[in-house]
C-alpha cells in the first residue's frame, strides 16, 4: 500500500517566511471577502423587506432552509444546482407573494396606523418554529450534502485556492445586486416600490396599491432567498436547523449595514466575513466573535442607523 | 305473587350491589396493578436541532432495547412490569435540557433519568437530579460529570481524559509501527464543555507525549465557516491534526481540510460527530484515510453484536454507531437497577446502582465490556477506546478498526501517514 511512499519526511524546505505568511493572509482575505459576499446575499432578503414594508422577517432562516431543502430535491433528481434557479426563484417569489397576500397583509391591517407593527413580528416567528418543525417531521433529522460536480472542486490562481462553488456563489451575488438596484431605480414597478418604502400613505394617494406593491417586495425579498439558498448547496449541508447557522449572522449584517440598505447589507457581509477569516489568523476563531461583536456595537455607538442606514435609501 | 316480586327486586338489588362492588374493587385492583406493571423512565436527547440526527438515532436504539426489554418479561422484581420511556427534547441547548429534566422528575414522575448526549447539556442536568433525588444515568464524556460528588449521578460512558488519553496513545503507536511520529500538533475544538475538556485533556497527554503545538483553536459549535480556521492550519503544517467536533462542524472541518489540501501525517477525532453516521455521508472521500477514536464499533468480534446491528440498520435506517450502542446498553443496566432495587422509588434505584456489578455474558453489557460497576464517583471504573481509519472497500466507505492489535478488523493494514491530497484522485 501505501505506507512506504514518504516514510522519511525530508527536513521542510526554508521557504521565504515574509512570502508565505503574505500567501496566507491573501488567502484569508479572498475567502472572507468570497463568503462574506454571500453573507449580504443571505441578508439581502431580509433588509430589502424591512427597508420598505417595516417588517422584520423572522422567518428568513427556515425560508432559506426551505430554499436549500428545494434547491438540493432538484439537484438529487440530476439537475444542475445553478440551473435550478430557474425553478426555485420563482417558486420563492409566488410563495413570498403569496405569504403577504394571505398572512402578513392581514397582520399589517390589523395594526394599520402603527409604524413597526408587532403582531406580524409575532406572525413571522410563529411561521419560523413551523417551518422548521414541519420540515423536520416531512424529511427526518439527517444533515445531507449534495453531490454535485462543484462539491469540494477548486482552482487555483497563482497558489491561492479558490473554491469553484464560494466564486459562482459571488457572481450570483454581484449579479442579483446589480439587477435589483437597477430593477428598483429605473423601471416603474421599482420606484412604486420605493415610493411605497418611503411614505406608504403618500404613496397610496399617488394611485399605488401598496399591499400589491408589498406583495411583490416580499416576493422580491424571498426571490433573493431563494437564489442564497441555492447557491448554498453546492457547498454547505442540508438540515432542517441550518437557517440557524445563517440566521443570526443576517440581523447583524442587517443592522451593521443599516436597515433597510440593500448596499449596506453587501458591505455588512464583507466586513463580517473578513474578520471571520482574517480575523482567526492573528486570534482564536472563538475570539472572532467577540470582535464582530465589538465592531457592530462599536459603529451602532458611532452610526446609530447603522453604515448605510440613510433616512431615505433609495 | 307481590312478595315474590319484592324478593325479585331485593334479589336485583343485592346482585346489582355486588357487581357494582366487584366492578370497583376490580378496577382498582386494575389501577393498582396498571401502576405497578409500568415503570417510568426519563430519557432527554436532542431530538430537534443541529443534533437531532444522533437524538433521532439514540432514541431508536433505546426503543429497541426497551423493546427488548418488556419482550423478554419486563422487570421480574415487580412482577413484570413493563418499562416506558418517556423522552425529552434538549434542543442541544443547556437551558432547554434543565427544563426537560425538571418536566420529567415534576410532572410525569419518573423514576430515573438518562441522556443527554452533549456534556454542556448533561453537566447542569446532573444538578438538577441532585436536587429532586432522582439518580441521573448520564452520558457526556467531559470529567466533571461525575467529579463534583454528587450522590445522584451515575456514568458508564468513558471520561473525555480517557478518550484523550488512549487516542495520543494509538498516534503515537501508529507513528512507532510506521517509524515516521507525529512531532507536532494542531488542536481544533468546539468551544463548549466538551471541547474545552479535550483541549485540557490534550495539553497534558501531548505534552507528556513530547509533541509541540503549533496550532490551538476553538471555536463556535454553531459556525457558519470553518475555512478561517482551515487556512490558518495549512500556514502552520502540523503533523498531526486532533479536532473534537460535533456533526455539523467535522463536516465543514474535513470537507475544508481537503478543499484546502491541507497535508498532515494524521487527522484524528475524538467520536462525537466524527462517529456520527451523518459524517460519511456529509463528507464523502475527503474523510479518507483520516482517525477516529472511539468506546466500541460495529466490526469489532463480539458475540451476537453483528445481529443487533442488522437489527438496528433495519429500523433505524442508519448504520450503529458507538453512542447509540452505549445508549442501547444504558437501557438494560438501568433495567438491572431497578430490577435489584425492587422497587419504582427512585432513592431505591440510586442505592441498587451504587451496588450493582455486572459481569459479561449478561446481555445488558455483553456487547461493549466485559464487567460493569461504579466507582465512588458514580462512574463506571474503566473504559478502552479502540482506533479507527476511514477506508474505502469495495467502492464504499468504512470505519475500519486497527488499533489496539488484539481487535483490529483481519486483512486491511493502515495506511500512515495519511496520502497526501496532490497523490490522491479527486
Amino acid at each position: 500500500m501505501m505506507n512506504g511512499s514518504h516514510r522519511k519526511v525530508a527536513p521542510k524546505e526554508k521557504r521565504f517566511h515574509g512570502g508565505e505568511k503574505m500567501e496566507t493572509y491573501i488567502q484569508a482575505i479572498v475567502n472572507g471577502f468570497l463568503m462574506g459576499s454571500m453573507y449580504g446575499l443571505i441578508a439581502f432578503g431580509l433588509t430589502l423587506v424591512f427597508g420598505i414594508m417595516r417588517v422584520i422577517n423572522f422567518a428568513h432562516a427556515s425560508l432559506l432552509m426551505m430554499a436549500m431543502f428545494l434547491a438540493y430535491g432538484l439537484c438529487q433528481v440530476g439537475m444542475n444546482p445553478y440551473l435550478s434557479l430557474i425553478i426555485v426563484v420563482p417558486v420563492f417569489f409566488g410563495l413570498g407573494y403569496v405569504l403577504q397576500r394571505t398572512l402578513i397583509e392581514r397582520a399589517l391591517k390589523m395594526e394599520a396606523g402603527v409604524r413597526e407593527p408587532m403582531s406580524v413580528l409575532l406572525l413571522t416567528a410563529g411561521l419560523l418554529v413551523l417551518f422548521e418543525n414541519l420540515v423536520l417531521l416531512g424529511v427526518g433529522p439527517d444533515y445531507r450534502t449534495a453531490k454535485t460536480i462543484y462539491t469540494g472542486a477548486t482552482f487555483k490562481v497563482s497558489g491561492i485556492i479558490i473554491k469553484t462553488a464560494w466564486f459562482y456563489g459571488f457572481l450570483a451575488t454581484m449579479i442579483s445586486y446589480f439587477l435589483l438596484s437597477s430593477f428598483l431605480k429605473w423601471t416603474w414597478l421599482g420606484q412604486a416600490i420605493r415610493a411605497a418604502g418611503q411614505d406608504r400613505d403618500a404613496a397610496r394617494l399617488m394611485g399605488i396599491d401598496h399591499y400589491h406593491i408589498y406583495g411583490v417586495a416580499f416576493g422580491i425579498g424571498m426571490a433573493l432567498v431563494g437564489l442564497s439558498g441555492t447557491i448554498l448547496v453546492p457547498f454547505y449541508y442540508i438540515h432542517p436547523a441550518v437557517g440557524w447557522v445563517f440566521g443570526i449572522g443576517s440581523f447583524i449584517i442587517v443592522i451593521l449595514g443599516g436597515l433597510g440598505s440593500t448596499a449596506g447589507a453587501f458591505w455588512g457581509g464583507v466586513i463580517i466575513g473578513l474578520i471571520e477569516s482574517l480575523g482567526a489568523q492573528f486570534m482564536n476563531a472563538t475570539w472572532t466573535i467577540v470582535v464582530v461583536y465589538g465592531v457592530f456595537l462599536a459603529i451602532l455607538f458611532i452610526r446609530p442607523a447603522g453604515l448605510f442606514g440613510l433616512k431615505f435609501e433609495w | 305473587m307481590e312478595k315474590k316480586s319484592g324478593m325479585k327486586k331485593i334479589g336485583v338489588m343485592i346482585a346489582v350491589t355486588v357487581l357494582i362492588a366487584l366492578f370497583v374493587v376490580g378496577y382498582r385492583n386494575g389501577a393498582l396493578h396498571a401502576q405497578t406493571r409500568e415503570v417510568l423512565v426519563g430519557a432527554v436527547f436532542p431530538l430537534s436541532g443541529p443534533l437531532a440526527p444522533i437524538g433521532q438515532h439514540l432514541r431508536c436504539g433505546a426503543d429497541i432495547a426497551i423493546e427488548e426489554i418488556n419482550q423478554a418479561g419486563g422487570i421480574k422484581s415487580l412482577g413484570g412490569a413493563r418499562l416506558k420511556v418517556i423522552y425529552g427534547d434538549s434542543t442541544g441547548d443547556a437551558k432547554v435540557g434543565v427544563t426537560e429534566m425538571e418536566k420529567l422528575i415534576t410532572k410525569d414522575k419518573v423514576s430515573v433519568v438518562t441522556g443527554a448526549y452533549q456534556s454542556g447539556v448533561t453537566l447542569p442536568m446532573t444538578t438538577v437530579s441532585e436536587r429532586y433525588g432522582v439518580p441521573f444515568y448520564a452520558t457526556g464524556s467531559e470529567d466533571q460529570i461525575t467529579e463534583r460528588g454528587y450522590k445522584f449521578t451515575f456514568r458508564s460512558n468513558e471520561k473525555t481524559s480517557w478518550r484523550v488519553r488512549d487516542q495520543v496513545k494509538f498516534i503515537m503507536d501508529m507513528g512507532r509501527r510506521f517509524n515516521d511520529p507525529v512531532k507536532t500538533a494542531a488542536l481544533v475544538y468546539e468551544n463548549t464543555a466538551w471541547g474545552q475538556g479535550a483541549h485540557r485533556d490534550w495539553l497534558k497527554n501531548l505534552g507528556e507525549a513530547g509533541i509541540k503545538i503549533v496550532i490551538d483553536e476553538s471555536y463556535p459549535n454553531a459556525t457558519t465557516d470553518l475555512t478561517p480556521v482551515v487556512v490558518k492550519l495549512k500556514a502552520a503544517n502540523p503533523d498531526g491534526i486532533f479536532y473534537c467536533s460535533y456533526v455539523s462542524d467535522a463536516i465543514l472541518l474535513i470537507k475544508t481540510i481537503a478543499e484546502m489540501e491541507v497535508n498532515a501525517k494524521a487527522i484524528v477525532g475524538l467520536s462525537g460527530g466524527t462517529a456520527d453516521p451523518n459524517f460519511i455521508p456529509g463528507v464523502g472521500k475527503s474523510c479518507l484515510y483520516t482517525f477516529d477514536c472511539v468506546r466500541w464499533e460495529p466490526d469489532i468480534p463480539r458475540h451476537g453484536a453483528k445481529a443487533l446491528c442488522e437489527k438496528y440498520q433495519k429500523r433505524c435506517g442508519v448504520i450503529m454507531d458507538t453512542e447509540v450502542m452505549k445508549q442501547y446498553t444504558y437501557m438494560y443496566v438501568i433495567v438491572e437497577a431497578i430490577d435489584q432495587a425492587g422497587s419504582t422509588d427512585p432513592k431505591k434505584i440510586r442505592d441498587a446502582l451504587e451496588k450493582i456489578h455486572i459481569k459479561a455474558p449478561d446481555p445488558a453489557i455483553k456487547f461493549v465490556e466485559d464487567e460493569l460497576y461504579f466507582d465512588h464517583t458514580g462512574q463506571v471504573f474503566k473504559g478502552s477506546m479502540v482506533g479507527v481509519q476511514f477506508r474505502e472497500i469495495d467502492g464504499q466507505i468504512q470505519r475500519v478498526t486497527i488499533w489496539p492489535k488484539q481487535v483490529a478488523r483481519k486483512g486491511i493494514d493502515p495506511v500512515w501517514p495519511m496520502p497526501k491530497w496532490s497523490e490522491r484522485k479527486k
